[in-house]
């Protein structure tokens, strides 16, 4: 509770204010969606395939224009400033896919060094790899060799060393085993109390429920459900998803 | 930022397999071509420095300047062997006559069949067959393959401009690629005077321009990979688009543009033109022998030489009446051929390999005019040839008839073969060759920065989800 | 269940659009060399029409068949037309005369070059470098690929054994890619007939068998890409090490191997073996000259002594005498010169063939080579073609000559050109040439060599023996390895 108290006295870091997009083929993938996400926060998106996730993310990284509404990252609007605002937000994908003819060093270099960070050492750059649970021995070694889950560790790595105030996770925990999973959680909790503001899109409800501290159901383009955590504390997330889905068919319906 | 990306590019090209396996093999096949073109030249000149010393030693012992059989030959040059052009199919030896017309016969090829079903190893079709398909493969998934890969959203989630991405991936992959295909070429120059090829300034300009527009031609496949690749979703599709690209300017567009274009415009077979002079010929050395029958000698002394001076008179007469019909005959057919090679070129140049053909061979001095200007030097030597013919003998050869006379008993001087003026075969010049480049050069320049500026708009456009 | 397999392959290929963009691609191509060939026959075959009848013409205007001469012409093949082989750079016509040895010259390439320029795009070359791209555009992943797409796994959690799997992949993809092809080349077939291209029986059979061996060549393509793509990991790498073999079996080999043949024997040039003839004929003929003033001054002393009214009866008497000595000798001159130039002309073949046989043996590594070599026998525009007509122009060259000897004999002149000369007198001109032109109509005609289908068989026998075993053998490995392949 009191963390609460204190975000809502710091201004937001990810603003969404109305958005809307609409594609050329007239379809409406994100219907005025509002939402902020303060330092040290955490709001998980959940929500089948095709539900605006991952466009709510494109719009924030401007992959795209909105077609209507703004999203702001630490204030800066991502439609009208876009290379300004993405220097203060870490990305990691869905299915990190990095460079595969580069060592996990190389690539972590590149982006790193794309992210405005020039002179971190190669020692940090261990250090984090590390933190994140990459085998030694696999540093400097090519990413074709690598499982998903070793590339994905490299992907939070270099969300970690880009060091900026706001991150994106596309289903970053899919693909990883339990224990890899289980070792993002506390990542993800590291990164809180570091005072990042995190916006993540899963399938995994059981996961976004222990980590997250607001949640929000998303249907057709739709923000169907916002609860912070402590509100649904006591429910069963599972079936609350279940009935926000259904209520939202019989609503269209 | 931009030299973090380009480093990036850079490094991503060098340390794929697809580079290396490509680098290989354009470097063997560069070396290979400089070495064998190297051979080959040297084989060549041996044999024509044979021909030559067997055409004079033919001479021995011959008493009149007038029976001796002479040929002038088309010396090898160099960059011929590096750049073949059209020196294989164009008659390379001409028997030389004081007057008519000079054929020019026996083309490599047509000596040499063998050569002309499997063709040269030159760097012409290294650069105009294998580097533009190496272009292509290493290319063509350079936007949408970092889109596959995902990396493209990674590096568009920091705050980068496209317009940099698109130079800094241009530039990047350009001089990956480039780079390191300079240095077999740097080995295969050292490897030409190492193997004892002459080389003149000239030569060494010329094979510097090759190389410059061969790299120019290179860098159109480059920017048409990268422009194929940010208009195309998937690197499935742009490698077939490009692979049906290249086939077509390739293999297709010269050969076919020509071939159609060159039916379209009419030009005289030469068997029409040979058989119109051969008539007129005939016709016209009727009358010459009615006006032999007008020789009336003054004195008793040297009659034959008197004779002879008549004859060469006469024959000077036709030859001049030949001459006219035969340019004449000439200039229609010449005429119809300039119109035909104008409208097949244009046509084959819509091609960037045809644009690059014509300037490499314009710099080898193996085009279309080499034809030209060889005919030309040995007409300007065949006069050469007949005034010293008349000095020594009194008469020219060729215009026909001749009569040497030979009196019982008197044992005539053998003539000095090494008296006989030397056909030099001069290769156009350094500013001619530039001439005739320049347009397919301003040609290839265009196409380079079509492809790039499309390929640049294209990408800012480009669907980065 | 091979029946599935080789349904699912066939379906898996064609349904793709690469098959879609790239058999549009090879059916233009082949529909437009047809039409290419079709059309440039055609425009020779007129060429060469006028041209015959030009030379007859000349023969007419001549006015003695004393030194008469004469130009045989090669005549068009339509299947050279699809098969340009060496058709265009050797040339075209000998001129028959006595003085001169039977010779082609001026090939269509030379009198033209810029034809030369980018060289033919005929059926041959179409098949040599697009069909074989074709190929292994499409089985470079065959193995490997179905690997990467999880789909091998899920095939071999099935009751299938390996070796029906590959035997039905194979023969799937086989299926897939020549029997779609067939469609383009026989409406290119179908465009020979509307276009009225007459073939004979053995040129039918000839083209039938050059189909054939490009769809072998095709097979040895997917044989290769089937083997590459079942011993490596990756169809990415596949690819590449498929296309590097690509450009050396269809662009590199050939060249080499004939450029390196060439660089290990030596074999004089024309120009050097022409220079020798004339030396010789030169040699022969100043003999000769020297034989003929002794003869002179022998029947000057003769008349020694003698009026001017008996020296002009003497002459009268002894000049057929002495022309008939004269002549024999200038025929035996003639002969010698002749028999020479046969001698070295047949040396420089001799050594020529040995060049010829080692260039095409280190060429024959490249089943391209295998294919155009057969492609060119079939065409009869192979390598030989430029001897063999010379043989047979040289065999005509000599009917020739001794047609016009007896039309000479016949015509009761003597065609010999004699001019007396004195100082009071001047000059006295006999041509010994009648007024008007010949007659032509019983002229020898030249007839082109026959090939019948047998001896072409027997030229193409064993460079497509070796194509069918290249492609065997790599089937045979394709099959032996992917009996070992990594499913996993």
């Amino acid at each position: 509770m009191d963390s609460n108290i204190e975000n809502n006295n710091k201004k937001p870091i990810l603003e969404a204010i109305n958005l809307s997009k609409r594609y050329e083929d007239n379809a409406l993938a994100l219907d005025n969606v509002s939402f902020t996400i303060h330092p040290g926060e955490i709001f998980a998106m959940l929500g089948g395939n095709g539900a605006g996730k991952t466009t709510t993310i494109n719009l924030f990284l401007n992959l795209i224009e909105p077609t209507s509404g703004d999203c702001k990252i630490d204030g800066v609007s991502c439609v009208s400033k876009p290379l300004e605002a993405k220097k203060k937000v870490a990305y990691v994908s869905e299915n990190v896919m990095l460079y595969p003819d580069f060592t996990a060093m190389q690539n972590l270099d590149f982006f790193i060094k794309l992210g405005g960070r020039m002179n971190l050492s190669k020692d940090e750059y261990k250090s984090v790899l590390k933190r994140v649970g990459l085998q030694e021995d696999a540093f400097n070694k090519k990413l074709k060799g690598f499982s998903k889950g070793m590339r994905q560790k490299c992907g939070i790595a270099i969300s970690i060393l880009k060091d900026a105030p706001a991150i994106l996770l596309d289903e970053p925990t899919s693909g990883l085993d339990p224990k890899a999973g289980a070792e993002f959680v506390n990542l993800l909790k590291e990164l809180k109390k570091e005072g990042k503001a995190i916006l993540m899109s899963t399938h995994d409800i059981f996961r976004a429920k222990d980590v997250a501290d607001t949640i929000g159901i998303m249907n057709k383009g739709q923000l169907v459900m916002k609860k912070k955590q402590s509100e649904i504390h006591n429910e069963d997330l599972e079936q609350l998803y279940i009935k926000y889905m259904a209520g939202y068919m019989e609503n269209a319906a | 930022m931009f030299k973090v990306m380009l480093k990036k590019e850079i490094l991503q090209i060098i340390s794929s397999n697809k580079f290396a396996i490509s680098f290989a093999v354009c470097s063997i096949l560069i070396l290979l071509t400089f070495f064998v073109g190297a051979n080959s030249y040297l084989l060549s000149r041996d044999q024509y420095e044979a021909a030559v010393q067997e055409n004079i030693r033919g001479m021995d012992g011959i008493t009149d300047w007038r029976m001796i059989n002479h040929r002038i030959f088309l010396p090898p040059q160099p960059l011929a062997a590096l750049v073949n052009g059209i020196s294989n199919d164009i008659g390379r030896n001409i028997n030389m006559e004081g007057m008519g017309e000079l054929r020019a016969h026996d083309s490599k090829y047509n000596e040499d069949p063998i050569y002309a079903a499997f063709r040269f190893l030159d760097l012409n079709f290294i650069f105009q067959i294998i580097l533009s398909l190496f272009a292509v493969l290493l290319l063509y998934n350079a936007i949408n393959g970092e889109k596959e890969l995902g990396t493209l959203r990674l590096t568009f989630s920091n705050s980068v401009s496209r317009s940099q991405y698109i130079l800094s991936k241009i530039v990047g992959s350009f001089s990956a690629i480039i780079i390191p295909l300079l240095i077999p070429i740097a080995i295969g120059f050292i490897l030409l005077p190492l193997m004892g090829v002459p080389m003149t300034s000239t030569d060494w300009i010329s094979l510097l321009g090759i190389i410059f527009s061969g790299v120019l031609y290179f860098s159109v496949f480059l920017t048409l990979s990268i422009f194929i690749s940010a208009s195309t979703a998937k690197s499935s599709t742009s490698f077939l688009v490009l692979l049906i690209v290249w086939i077509a300017s390739v293999i297709v567009i010269p050969r076919a543009s020509i071939l159609i274009s060159g039916r379209l415009v009419d030009v005289p077979s030469v068997d029409e033109i040979n058989s119109k002079k051969s008539h007129y010929m005939r016709q016209i050395s009727g009358e010459t022998l009615s006006a032999m029958g007008n020789f009336k000698p003054t004195s008793n002394n040297d009659i034959m030489r008197e004779f002879n001076e008549f004859m060469d008179e006469i024959n000077t007469e036709r030859d001049e009446k030949v001459t006219k019909f035969n340019s004449q005959v000439n200039q229609e057919r010449r005429n119809a051929q300039m119109e035909q090679e104008k409208l097949a070129l244009n046509l084959s140049r819509v091609s960037p390999a045809s644009s690059f053909y014509l300037i490499s061979s314009s710099f080898a001095g193996t085009s279309m005019e080499l034809e030209k200007n060889y005919h030309e030097q040995a007409k300007a030597y065949q006069k050469v040839f007949a005034d010293f013919q008349r000095e020594k003998e009194g008469m020219t050869t060729g215009g026909g008839m001749m009569f040497i006379v030979r009196k019982a008993g008197v044992e005539e001087n053998p003539i000095d073969p090494s008296e006989l003026p030397e056909f030099v075969f001069k290769p156009p010049s350094l500013e001619s060759r530039i001439n005739s480049a320049l347009p397919d050069l301003g040609i290839l320049f265009v196409y380079n920065f079509i492809f790039f500026l499309v390929g640049y708009v294209k990408f800012l456009k480009f669907d980065l989800r | 269940m091979l029946k599935l397999i080789v349904i699912k392959e066939l379906k898996n290929i064609i349904q793709s659009p690469k098959f879609t963009a790239t058999f549009t691609t090879l059916s233009v191509l082949l529909l437009l060399s047809f039409y290419i060939g079709i059309n440039e026959y055609k425009y020779s075959l007129e060429q060469y029409n006028t041209a015959t009848l030009l030379a007859n013409d000349r023969v007419k205007d001549t006015r003695s068949w004393m030194g008469v001469s004469y130009s045989t012409y090669r005549e068009p093949k339509p299947l050279q037309y699809l098969v340009g082989g060496i058709n265009n750079d050797i040339g075209r016509y000998s001129t028959i005369v006595h003085s001169d040895e039977v010779k082609l010259r001026n090939s269509a390439y030379s009198d033209d070059p810029l034809f030369a320029l980018f060289r033919n795009i005929d059926f041959s070359s179409i098949a040599m470098i697009v069909f074989s791209l074709f190929a292994i555009l499409f089985s470079y992943n065959a193995i490997n690929g179905e690997k990467e797409e999880g789909t091998l796994k899920l095939i071999f959690s099935n009751s299938v054994p390996r070796a029906k799997y590959i035997i039905g992949k194979i023969v799937g993809s086989w299926l897939g890619l020549v029997v779609p092809l067939l469609i383009p080349i026989l409406l290119g077939l179908l465009l020979l007939l509307i276009n009225n291209i007459y073939l004979n029986g053995t040129e039918w059979l000839s083209l039938v068998s050059l189909i054939f061996i490009s769809i072998v060549y095709l097979t040895f393509f997917i044989a290769l890409g089937t083997l590459v793509s079942s011993v490596t990991k990756s169809s990415v790498a596949s690819f590449m090490i498929l296309l590097v073999l690509w450009i050396v079996t269809v662009f590199i080999i050939p060249r080499v191997g004939v450029m390196s043949a060439a660089q290990m024997v030596e074999v004089p040039t024309i120009s050097q073996i022409e220079s020798q003839q004339d030396a010789y004929s030169k040699d022969r003929w100043q003999i000769y000259m020297d034989e003929l003033s002794d003869k002179w001054e022998k029947r000057r002393a003769a008349m020694a002594g003698m009026t001017d009214e008996e020296k002009e009866a003497y002459e009268d008497d002894m000049s057929y005498a002495w022309m008939e000595e004269d002549d024999k000798a200038r025929k035996q001159v003639e002969k010698d010169i002749a028999d020479y130039n046969q001698k070295l002309n047949e040396d420089y073949v001799k050594r020529k063939i040995v060049l010829e046989q080692l260039a095409l043996n280190f060429s024959r590594i490249s089943p391209a080579s295998l294919f155009q070599l057969a492609a060119m026998n079939l065409a009869t525009s192979d390598i030989e073609l430029k001897h063999r007509y010379e043989e047979s122009m040289r065999e005509y060259k000599n009917r020739f000559m001794d047609f016009a000897e007896k039309k000479q004999e016949e015509s009761g002149e003597s065609g010999m050109f004699t001019i007396k000369m004195s100082s009071d007198g001047g000059f006295k001109l006999n041509d010994g040439r009648q007024e008007g032109g010949l007659d032509v109509s019983e002229l020898p005609k030249y007839v082109s060599p026959k090939q019948n289908y047998a001896s072409l068989l027997n030229s193409i026998i064993l460079d497509s023996v070796l194509l069918i075993i290249y492609s065997v053998i790599c089937f045979g490995i394709a099959f032996a390895a992917f009996l070992r392949f990594d499913v996993r």
